[in-house]
């Protein structure tokens, strides 16, 4: 009994295998690209702050691509999302807060290390 | 290597594989685990901006290859899982030996890469830069060569016999998901290491 | 994925159970050591979650005399001014190891031990997810508590004048060979300037300890999503199991950071980097953040699972519902969820910004709000019902208005300009061992009355538990309250000793006294918990008329938990199996015919986990220069490497059993 009950989502995926291929040529195709597309990029002389903006947008972007197609989220059950998605929140609020209350324009560090 | 979470009969719960939601919490907290890392690095950059400028040493030419090259092989990994979940024993092996090709061609990289940075005197104990800097490409390498380690034996394992494409499915597709998240953690570490510190 | 069930064959029914159960070979072709009769060889093979409880039980249980004889030191040099009973040197040491023995070795293993025990059988499966991960988890936590007390013995080694640290080695002139940092080992005070090697093993070991809870935690997830009996919604699980699953989800995405930490520490020590190094520019502030964004979330890993026993004891004592379920899983969610938001709360003082300080302080008043739901649902749970003071009751009762005691305490530290005052004082000490000790030790002692007749299969005798109740709440009142006095006169916490005249010799005084009245209740309750294994009288499946399904099965339970799996038609399943309508008595799934399929045992586990004993010794002794320490680490690497290999391949095993001649 537990093979069947455990195993349906790998059962129905064979049909779909095809499509998936086909899916997953044009994201790496894609991601490729940004990749290419990136290091363009920051040779440009543009403003920094739009480049910086575009730099973090596509990096996010082959990000999701890879989790959410490589990585089957698209097609798996929403709960793996949640476990992922939960670690990934917290520790980019983590990330966030660590660099806003590491940051000099709030916090004297010289006279933390002064004595 | 096979299913041990099937051994004993899991009724009910959500029918999700518990080697794969096993995976997916490991994934999670190691998102924690680099998210540290990353912070502590770019924590040391932002508070001495001027004490070290990686442009002179970082070739963004060869960074970007390794990028490419660890893209592609998550490219092949998937196609290795799917190939696997076909049942297309000859697929997943070629497949499997292009990540497995790839992943030593990032390695190459990152050996050289780590090799000509120490000689052009930024080591471990060169301050903060090279400390954050090695701990975290470093981190980083180890999870690949682990990676290169894990598929290698399931290559080898693959013509033992015992690996019955049904079964092993599960097992294939959850060293996939550590490959693909590598490759997602390079991708940060590319943009938030190396390509911002060209703008 | 089927493999178990179609490699082997059903036995036909006419074969005895006899027949049946030998041992089989593994993939390895090595025979499995199932079915041993050889009690040790079981013991450190078992992938039972039982067994394994049962051990966490008991290791934690020493740890928690070790951490109370240390405690009892440390108070006994603090009883007058000007004491020299122990040096300043072996002072440091025996706050330190008391902390970290108490947080890593003794509240989260018992915690781990109720984990272990009840949380299958709570939601009626036959073992947890994966039965070896968990003997692994469980031997990697004694890995690590031997790595850590293993100072103690060097520290010894060198008394006696049989060792010292080269004169090379990072270690040299240094003679603190126990960690002697404080639980949270601030930087720069770890750094090889100030400390011997007494700091890598409290590096090794709680890096070790980490990977036993992180894999026991993954494994606690997996289990309690996918393990559950037909029936079993999430929204009908135990309050308990709700927090196992909370506390595992914060060990998961809170111990990394203190991973990251460790290392970078390690690196700093061993390789020359920079990470908290002041004079190349490292941040020492930057281990505070590191080690809080672990540390308060770990806070609530010891405390979560004590309100989740708490709101198990209380309804069935009370003879009512858990007033407000769902409000009561929420709450818990809702604090395991905030405490990644808090960590700044323990550096007030350190200057983070007015921004910074405001959120963190708003942040943590926040907590106070679910935390007080809690109680008002705890109350509401007693409230009209037909009490009985049991004994495990008492404890929960007792948990109840001490840990409020504590509770308050900390919301006066929310408070940044209050904290101000208080940090680094006693008033803090005060403060969390009234979490601690009026909390969860307090919770795990009503736990082990509630739940030990299950585990053992014997009722307690007598009404020494009144006793123990009595001296305990009286031992701890005494030690710490007036420990809130001391720190607002201007004690300071960490004091090896003091000098007359500042008012603190009375206080003090009463302090050591109540310690060792408390020391005493913790002896009493140990001569209880001996008087219950040796005189105890059978106890029944069901002696407390208790609602959830782990009273469901024998006392002790079987290997296999339940003959058939349950199926559960309602919140508190056995209660209403009891007492409610026919539509929710719990059924039972029919067996089908190749029985009930039991994990195999196994060794890989113990000897992966065992590589990290060489693996924590050699590093740290390497730092004091010892030859060929780099060796043995590396050997304890390959161990590890090659356990986990060989674990791979031996497949996972397993064989069928038929409960039906025993079952009842």
């Amino acid at each position: 009994m537990s093979e069947t009950l455990s195993t349906p989502s790998t059962a129905t995926d064979h049909s779909d295998e095809g499509q998936k291929y086909h899916a997953f040529i044009n994201l790496a195709m894609i991601l490729a690209a940004i990749t290419g597309i990136e290091l363009v990029l920051v040779y440009l002389p543009l403003n920094d702050v739009l480049i910086l903006t575009v730099l973090i947008v596509l990096s996010l972007f082959k990000f999701i691509g890879v989790i959410a197609w490589f990585m089957h989220l698209v097609y798996d059950k929403l709960l793996m999302t949640l476990a992922f998605g939960t670690g990934l929140v917290i520790a980019t609020g983590t990330v966030i807060a660590l660099m806003f209350i590491m940051d000099q324009r709030f916090v004297d560090f010289e006279a933390i290390t002064a004595f | 290597m096979s299913a041990e979470a099937q051994n004993h009969d899991s009724h009910h719960g959500m029918m999700i594989d518990n080697k794969k939601l096993f995976m997916w919490l490991f994934l999670g907290s190691d998102c924690m685990f680099f998210g540290t890392m990353i912070s502590t690095h770019l924590i040391y950059r932002k508070l001495y901006p001027d004490s070290f400028d990686p442009t002179t040493l970082f070739s963004l030419e060869l960074t970007s290859f390794s990028t490419f090259i660890l893209l592609m092989s998550s490219f092949l990994m998937a196609l290795a899982v799917s190939a696997m979940h076909k049942g297309d024993m000859k697929g997943f092996r070629r497949n499997t030996i292009g990540v497995i090709f790839f992943g030593l061609i990032f390695l190459g990289c990152q050996v050289y890469e780590f090799t000509e940075f120490a000689h052009k005197d930024l080591t471990l104990s060169s301050g903060t830069f090279g400390s954050t800097f090695y701990m975290l490409t470093g981190t980083h390498g180890v999870h690949v060569a682990i990676g290169v380690f894990w598929l290698t034996c399931m290559y080898f394992y693959s013509f033992t016999g015992k690996m019955d494409p049904h079964e092993s499915a599960v097992d294939v597709e959850v060293a996939g998901l550590y490959w693909h998240f590598v490759d997602i953690v390079w991708i940060i570490i590319f943009t938030a290491i190396y390509l911002i510190e060209f703008v | 994925m089927s493999s178990t069930t179609t490699d082997i064959p059903a036995p036909a029914k006419t074969e005895t159970q006899e027949d049946v159960l030998k041992p089989q070979k593994s993939n390895l072709g090595l025979l499995r050591p199932d079915h041993k009769k050889n009690f040790i060889v079981d013991l450190l093979t078992t992938v039972d979650h039982k067994k394994i409880g049962i051990m966490y039980g008991l290791i934690a249980m020493f740890f928690l005399v070790v951490g109370g004889i240390e405690a009892l030191i440390i108070r006994a040099q603090l009883a007058v001014p000007e004491n020299d009973l122990i040096s300043a040197q072996r002072y440091n040491q025996l706050f330190t190891m008391h902390g970290t023995t108490m947080i890593f070795l003794a509240v989260m293993p018992l915690n781990a031990a109720f984990f272990n025990f009840l949380v299958p059988l709570q939601i009626g499966a036959r073992d947890v997810a994966f039965p070896r991960i968990n003997s692994f988890s469980l031997w990697t936590f004694v890995a690590g508590a031997l790595v850590l007390n293993f100072s103690w013995l060097v520290q010894a080694f060198y008394e006696l004048g049989w060792f010292v640290a080269s004169d090379t080695s990072v270690a040299a002139g240094k003679t603190d060979f126990v960690p002697a940092i404080g639980w949270f080992g601030y930087a720069p005070q770890t750094s090889t300037q100030f400390t011997g090697i007494g700091t890598d093993f409290w590096i090794f070991g709680l890096q070790i300890l980490g990977i036993s809870s992180l894999s026991a935690s993954m494994n606690f997830v997996s289990t309690i999503i996918n393990m559950r009996a037909p029936g079993m919604k999430m929204m009908r699980l135990p309050v308990f199991t709700w927090m196992t699953l909370i506390v595992s989800l914060l060990i998961i995405f809170a111990f990394p950071a203190i991973t990251i930490a460790l290392g970078q520490l390690m690196f700093d020590r061993m390789f020359g980097t920079s990470f908290f190094n002041v004079a190349d520019g490292g941040q020492p502030i930057l281990w505070q953040h590191l080690f809080w964004i672990f540390g308060h979330p770990e806070v609530y890993i010891l405390v979560l699972p004590a309100m989740g026993i708490v709101s198990e004891v209380l309804p069935t004592f009370s003879k009512k519902p858990l007033f407000g379920y769902s409000i009561v899983v929420f709450s818990g969610a809702v604090i395991g969820f905030l405490g990644f938001a808090v960590w700044s709360h323990h550096m007030f003082t350190t200057g983070l910004g007015k921004v910074a300080t405001a959120a963190f302080s708003l942040l943590t008043m926040a907590i106070a709000v679910p935390t007080g739901v809690k109680i008002f649902n705890w109350i509401g749970t007693i409230w009209g019902g037909r009490v009985r003071f049991a004994a495990p009751m008492i404890f929960s009762v007792g948990f109840i208005w001490m840990f409020m005691m504590g509770g308050f305490s900390g919301i006066m530290h929310s408070a940044a300009p209050a904290d101000s005052q208080q940090q680094d004082s006693y008033f803090v000490i005060a403060h969390f061992h009234y979490v601690a000790i009026g909390g969860i030790l307090l919770a795990s002692v009503s736990a082990i009355y509630f739940w030990l007749p299950k585990m053992i299969g014997k009722m307690w005798t007598g009404r020494l538990n009144i006793w123990v109740a009595i001296i305990t709440t009286v031992g701890l009142n005494v030690t710490f309250f007036p420990m809130h006095f001391l720190g607002l006169i201007g004690m300071p916490r960490r004091t090896h000793t003091y000098l007359s005249g500042f008012g603190w010799e009375t206080y003090n005084m009463i302090c050591t006294i109540g310690a060792f009245i408390l020391a005493f209740g913790i002896l009493l309750f140990i001569v209880d918990i001996v008087l219950c294994v040796t005189k105890g009288k059978p106890a029944g499946d069901d002696p407390w008329d208790a609602r959830t399904l782990e009273w469901a099965t024998s006392s002790p339970p079987k290997f296999y938990n339940f003959a058939r799996t349950p199926v559960v038609a309602a919140r508190d399943a056995l209660w209403e199996h009891k007492h409610g309508p026919e539509n929710r008595k719990i059924t039972y799934v029919e067996e089908d015919s190749h029985g009930i399929h039991m994990p195999s045992q196994s060794w890989m586990p113990l000897f992966a986990a065992l590589g990290f004993i060489p693996l924590g010794i050699g590093a740290a002794l390497m730092q004091a220069g010892v030859p060929f320490m780099g060796y043995i680490t590396i050997l304890g690497i390959v161990i590890i490497a090659l356990g986990v290999a060989l674990w791979a391949l031996e497949g996972p095993g397993g064989y069928h059993f038929h409960p039906e001649e025993e079952a009842t």
